[in-house]
Parts: C-alpha cells; structure tokens; sequence
C-alpha cells in the first residue's frame, strides 16, 4: 500500500465492499458560464464492481463524458471544482479517493497509466499522430510496469495481437494515419489495456465505426474482459450496443442518473418514465409499433434552464402535480434497481416495448 | 421541355425512378505524371427501381457505394455508364444519365437530398429565411414576400415557429437542424428525396420525432424516399423495400419483412447477425456471429463474387463466375449463385 498516494478523505466513509472497484458518490461538476451555471453533473452515484461492464446511457449532453472526466480528473479547464466523492480500489489493493487528487498530481497519472485505460470515439485523441503506435505502447508500459526496452517492444507485439491487429510484427512500427478507422481504434484500446488495468473507461467508443467493424470491436472488448478481468464503463447512445456489452445500466438526464439496474430489467422492467419513453422510441426488429414511433414530448430543455423538481416532469406522462414539479425525486431502491422517480414503486413489470 | 433530348423512354406506370447498369468508376492517379493506374469501382453495375411513393432503404457496411448510388440519381456525379430513367411530375421521363448540369437545372426542384450532419449542410452565416428560401430564388419562384410567407409555412410544416425565420442555425439543436434542412428540401415541392443517414447522428428520441415527421411528409406530399442508413431497426421501421449493397453492387432487393425474416443473401444474413439490437435476450440467443474482416478494396475488388473471401458459404464457383441479380421467389432480386439453395436465417421471427 503505497502511503504516499493516499490522501485524506474530506467525509469519513464506510469502507467499500471487498468486490467494489469504484464508488462515486453524490458527485457535481459544474460550470460557470457567462449565461448561467451548468450544472453538468448533478449529484451522480454508481459503483463498479470488478470485472463487469457498467453501461452508461442518454442522450447527448446528459453529462455521460464530464463525469468520466471527473474519474480521471481531467475536467475541461472551465468547470468549477468538482464536489463528492469517488473512491477506487484497483486490483493492487491500494486505496485512491480520486476526488481528492489534482489533475496533474502523480498519484492520478499514475491511476490514469496504470489502473484505468481510457478509450474514446476518436482514436486520434489518444494516439499521437507524430510517434508510430508501438513507440507509443512501449513508453507506457516501461515507464509504468517498468520493462526495458526489448520486453516493451515484445509486450507491444503481443498487445495488438491481443487486440487482433492484422500482422502485429510490422504494425508496431506503424503510424496512426498508416491504420484503417477499425484499425486505429484497436491500436488505442492496446495502448488502453497495455499495463493491465482493472477499470477501462471507454467514451463512445463504436460510434463512429461501420456496423461491422463495431460488432468486431465489441466482441473484441468482451473477450478482453473476460481473459484480464477487467470492469469496463462503456458510454454509448446506441441502445443495441448497450444491450449487448452491458451487465448493469445507468441511465443518464440531464446531470442526473435516473435509473441503475441490470441490463435485463432496464429493457424489460424500467421502472423510470424516462427510461421507458426512450426504449419505446427505439424502433425494434419485428416489433410493429404501427406507422408512428411513439417519441416523448417536447426536447431535452437547455442546460441553463433546467426544470424544477424531476427535471424530467415537463415531458413525463406520469407527472404528479404538486409532487413532480417540486421536490426532487429520492432514489428508490429494489433490490439491485434504483430508480430516480416518485412514483416508482407503481411500475411493476412494465413492459416497455408494448 | 424543348432542350431536354426528345426521347421516347417508357417506364411501369408505378416507378417513379429506374436506375439500370448503372457504374460509376473514380480514377486513380500515381506519380508526377498523374499517371491513371486503374479505378475505384464505386458502383458497378447496379439495376434499381423505386416505385411512386415508396421509401426504398438502402443498407450495407461503409463504403459500399450507397451515397454514391444517391448522388448519382441526383446527378450530383456523372456516370461512368448506365441510364437513369425519371418520371416527371408532368409525366415526362427523362434519361438523367446524359443530361448537361443546365438540361438537369429545371429538374433539381423536383428530386432532392436531405444529409445526416445537420451541423455542415447549413451556411452558418444564413438566416432560416436565407437558407430555406433559397433553392425558389434560384429558381425564380416568387418575390420576395411571397418566399417569405412560403419559408414561413415551411417552418411550421416541419414542426418549428414561423417566429424563427431571422435567426441562424446555431440557435437550434440537432434535431431542429434537421428539420430546417428538410424545410430546404421541401422548398421547390420535390416529388423524390434522398435521406442519405439523415437521423443517424440524432438522439434516440429526437430521431423518432424526425423519423415520425418524415413519414407525415410523405403521406401529406406523396413523397417518394430513398432511405439510406445502417440503423437495421429504422430501415426495418421506415421502409416499404430495402436493398442491400456490397462493394458497389446491389446483393439483394426484397420487401422488407421478407428480407429481415427470410434473407436470400449471405451478406444480408451476416449483417444482420452483425448488428446488436436493443433486446439483450435476443442478442444472447441469437448466434451473433461478427463478420470477419473488413470490406475489400474498391479498386481491386476480389473476382467472381465480391463477397467470396468474407462468405461462409463460397464455392469454387463463388471466386470464378460473377453471380448475375437474378429475380427469384416472387419478385425478389439476389445476386448469389446458391440463394435458392441455401437456408439464411433472418433478424426476426
Ligand atoms: N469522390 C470520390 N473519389 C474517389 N473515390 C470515391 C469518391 N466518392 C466515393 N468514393 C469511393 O466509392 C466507394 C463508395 O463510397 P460511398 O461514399 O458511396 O459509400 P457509402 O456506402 O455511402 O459509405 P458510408 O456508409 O461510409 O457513407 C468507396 O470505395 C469510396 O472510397
Ligand atoms: N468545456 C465545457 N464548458 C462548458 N460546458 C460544458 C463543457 N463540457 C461539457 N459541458 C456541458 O456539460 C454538459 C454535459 O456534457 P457531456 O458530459 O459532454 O455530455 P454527454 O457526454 O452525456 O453527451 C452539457 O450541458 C455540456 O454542454
Ligand atoms: S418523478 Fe414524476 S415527473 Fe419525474 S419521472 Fe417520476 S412521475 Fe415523471
Ligand atoms: S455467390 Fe458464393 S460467395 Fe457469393 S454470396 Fe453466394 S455463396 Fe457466397
Ligand atoms: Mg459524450
Ligand atoms: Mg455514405
């Protein structure tokens, strides 16, 4: 237990579960802008437990990046100082309180080199264009496993091997702008997984790949999962997606989780309105939901005005007036499932795609 | 129209738009000479009919040649070769394929193009009035008050405030992005559009309001789409037939609920396990079986089939002879030596 790394907690808590990796609890991140405070993450709480797949869902601007952002303590400059707490414990056993680290302290690079990878939409915000990918492989893995320079370049090798890199031994030596689009996002999930980490962050990281090159990178993703044993946070849109990598599901309102529960249970028992309007919206492979989609009312309100009380109220056909429009909703637990909803103990079963 | 090519093309009474051996090939040039050393094939040999009112989706991995076909059919390219038949709203049928772009002038208002990034088709220095009035001052279709009260209308036919008219597109989300763009498109009342990935960048629920919207155009205007995504489930949802392109070649044409329950192509078949759906059940008990490298060069696309060195089904045959779309089982078209022997298993039940 490296001492040194460890700092003082703000709150005295309760130790984590011995399965639990990460914990984040009641976490913002806000921005003060010109036109107003956004508040980008409004009291965010999940866990991760080793080696599973945390799927984080909800559309655009929900808060789903700024808040892996805050994991890795890497907020854009103009956000405000996070506030919470985020604990994590890597499978070296060492206690970080990540929300107590400064961005440029050496205990956070050595969580972001070493602990947690992180992969994004956009191979190129990871991959340096001017160095070739094993270059680039073998500086993280001798700087943070401490190998020499033959092991390193070995280790590189059999990394994107690993990420099924089509003849390993010459791509090594390959540039970033030299690879296909599938070809570029497995180099940056090698350099993601190099020194074994425990959590991978990974931010849309199919979004922009051809169907058939984002069916091969999560097959790709699962396997590595399953052989390191690996949690995984993976940030999608794409229900599909979510459905097929994720054993739990968050989803995400405007700053806010709204629902956590199994993959099983967001698809076919959601007991948030919101979750259930989105899923209904989706069209679905031999459902005939008739000539109209059945879409939620109204748009996401901007970040500047967002609703009193359910932040969701406006556009919820369920809205308790006096209730919803006032007082923010508790989480309401059953069991493993939270829902962020007054009413929720009314959805038993609710089948969404009916 | 005197300066269009008299023809006497005829065409079924019900299509709107045929496309036959159509190509288009992009030519290669290496070294200081500029030396043409070959083609991309991007479209080669494609044979297509869409039906008057009909959305026909366009499916198939990235550089398949799907925007290709599209902005052929507009002639926004010209071809390489083949015939592009268009029946006019005044009944007349042009062949496209010839046209000069001032023979093509007049007939721009009538077929147009709706893109997926909402963010780059639209001059940002150019107000909704600008913007959407734009394709009538073109085309000299009315003055100015006149297209003011037209973009107007047009807003609010696409579900955003006629108060809007002054402001640029920066003030409005994705979604509404979108929908100026369609209001554009809708200026110079087309019979044909073309939705080239059109809600693939849009939020689940505000592509569902679009996807909702484009479908109330259609029933209210007659419109005929042409739909092109890689959204199975919105392809499944949106169209009447779909086609599922390979390499600059159509592999299969079919209604879409034989498609999806019966594919005849293994390419279809593949893609389809390829694609995870929102049903977490589904996905586990379905053999996804991803689809193993990647799409071929387009400029050195592999003999015979072009889909042989990816095909769990090839034959010696499949890398010797070019499979012909050949029409089977009631109308469908499908470009596979083995289709009739062979049993695919669809997306749905
Ligand atoms: N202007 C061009 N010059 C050279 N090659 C081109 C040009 N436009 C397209 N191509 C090539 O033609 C082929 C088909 O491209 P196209 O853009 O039609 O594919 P697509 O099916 O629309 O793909 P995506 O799903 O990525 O949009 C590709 O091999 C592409 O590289
Ligand atoms: N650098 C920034 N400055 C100001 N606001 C920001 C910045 N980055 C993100 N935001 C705001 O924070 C909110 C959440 O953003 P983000 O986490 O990127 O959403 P998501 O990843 O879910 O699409 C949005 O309202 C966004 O506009
Ligand atoms: S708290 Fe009220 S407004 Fe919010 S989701 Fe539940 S019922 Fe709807
Ligand atoms: S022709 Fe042969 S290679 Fe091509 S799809 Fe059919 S079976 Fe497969
Ligand atoms: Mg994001
Ligand atoms: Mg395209």
């Amino acid at each position: 237990m490296g001492s040194k790394i460890m700092t003082k907690s703000p709150v005295p808590q309760n130790p984590m579960p011995a399965e639990r990796l990460l914990e984040l609890d009641d976490v913002h991140v806000h921005f003060p802008l010109r036109e107003g405070l956004v508040k980008a993450v409004n009291g965010v709480s999940y866990h991760v437990d080793k080696g599973e797949v945390l799927g984080i869902v909800g559309e655009s601007g929900s808060g789903k990046s700024i808040t892996a952002r805050a994991i890795m303590r890497l907020l854009p400059k103009r956000a405000a100082p996070p506030t919470g707490s985020i604990r994590f414990r890597p499978r070296t056993g060492e206690d970080f309180e990540l929300s107590g680290l400064d961005r440029n302290s050496r205990a956070i690079r050595q969580v972001r080199g070493r602990h947690i990878g992180m992969i994004f939409q956009e191979p190129m915000t990871a991959l340096s264009p001017v160095h070739t990918i094993g270059t680039q492989i073998m500086r993280t893995v001798q700087l943070h496993m401490g190998l020499g320079k033959v092991a390193a370049r070995a280790r590189a090798i059999d990394l994107l091997a690993k990420v099924q890199m089509p003849r390993p031994a010459q791509m090594v030596d390959a540039y970033p702008h030299q690879l296909s689009g599938g070809m570029r996002q497995r180099a940056m999930i090698a350099l993601a997984i190099s020194c074994d980490p425990s959590l991978l962050i990974a931010d849309e990281p199919t979004t922009a790949l051809d169907v058939t090159t984002e069916a091969q990178i999560l097959e790709l993703l699962k396997s590595l999962q399953s052989e390191l044993g690996m949690a995984i946070i993976f940030i999608t849109h794409n229900f599909g997606v979510v459905a097929d990598i994720a054993d739990r599901v968050s989803v995400m309102y405007l700053g806010r989780i709204v629902e956590t529960a199994s993959v099983d249970d967001i698809f076919y028992a959601p007991k948030h309105p919101y979750t259930q309007a989105l899923l209904r919206s989706i069209p679905r492979l031999g459902v005939d939901q008739g000539r109209r989609l059945p879409t939620i009312p109204g748009m996401v309100p901007d970040p500047f005005s967002v609703p009193e009380g359910c932040a969701f109220n406006p556009r919820c056909g369920h809205a308790v007036a006096g209730l919803c429009e006032v007082r923010v909703p508790p989480e309401k637990r059953f069991g493993a499932q939270m829902s962020r909803c007054h009413i929720a103990d009314q959805f038993v079963q609710e089948p969404a795609n009916v | 129209m005197s300066d269009l090519p008299a023809t006497s093309l005829s065409l079924p009474d019900d299509v709107l738009f045929s496309v036959r051996g159509l190509k288009k090939y992009f030519p290669i040039h290496e070294g200081w000479l500029k030396k043409h050393v070959g083609d991309v094939k991007a479209i080669d040999d494609v044979s297509l009919d869409i039906r008057k009112g009909e959305t026909l989706g366009l499916v198939g991995e990235s550089g398949s040649g799907k925007s290709t076909v599209a902005r052929l059919m507009l002639r926004a390219y010209s071809l390489t070769d083949g015939q592009i038949l268009f029946r006019r709203a005044n009944g007349e049928i042009v062949d496209l394929s010839g046209l000069t772009d001032r023979q093509m002038r007049p007939l721009r208002a009538e077929m147009q193009m709706i893109f997926q990034d909402p963010y780059s088709s639209l001059n940002p220095r150019m107000t909704l009035l600008e913007l959407v009035g734009e394709p009538m001052l073109i085309h000299g279709k009315g003055n100015d008050g006149e297209i003011r009260d037209r973009v107007a209308e047009l807003l609010k036919v696409v579900g955003l405030r006629p108060e809007f008219i002054n402001r640029y597109p920066h003030a409005f989300s994705g979604g509404q992005r979108q929908r100026i763009g369609i209001a554009r498109a809708l200026a110079l009342n087309p019979s044909f559009i073309a939705a080239d990935e059109a809600v693939s960048a849009l939020d689940v629920s505000v592509a569902a309001q679009n996807i909702n919207l484009l479908q109330d155009l259609q029933e209210q205007f007659g419109l005929t789409y042409l739909f092109i995504t890689h959204d199975l489930g919105m392809v499944e949802h949106i169209s009447d037939r779909v086609g599922v392109m390979y390499l600059g070649r159509l592999m299969e044409v079919a209604p879409t609920e034989a498609l999806f329950s019966k594919p005849l192509h293994p390419y279809t078949e593949a893609l389809m396990a390829a694609v995870p759906q929102p049903d977490p059940r589904g996905n586990r008990a379905r053999k996804r079986v991803p689809l193993k490298g990647e799409i071929a060069n387009a400029a050195n696309p592999p003999s015979g089939c072009s889909f042989h060195p990816r095909c769990p089904y090839a034959q010696p045959k499949c890398s010797a002879e070019v499979p012909a779309l050949r029409t089977v089982d009631g109308g469908r078209q499908v470009r596979c030596h083995f289709a009739e022997e062979l049993s695919l298993v669809g997306a749905i039940a």
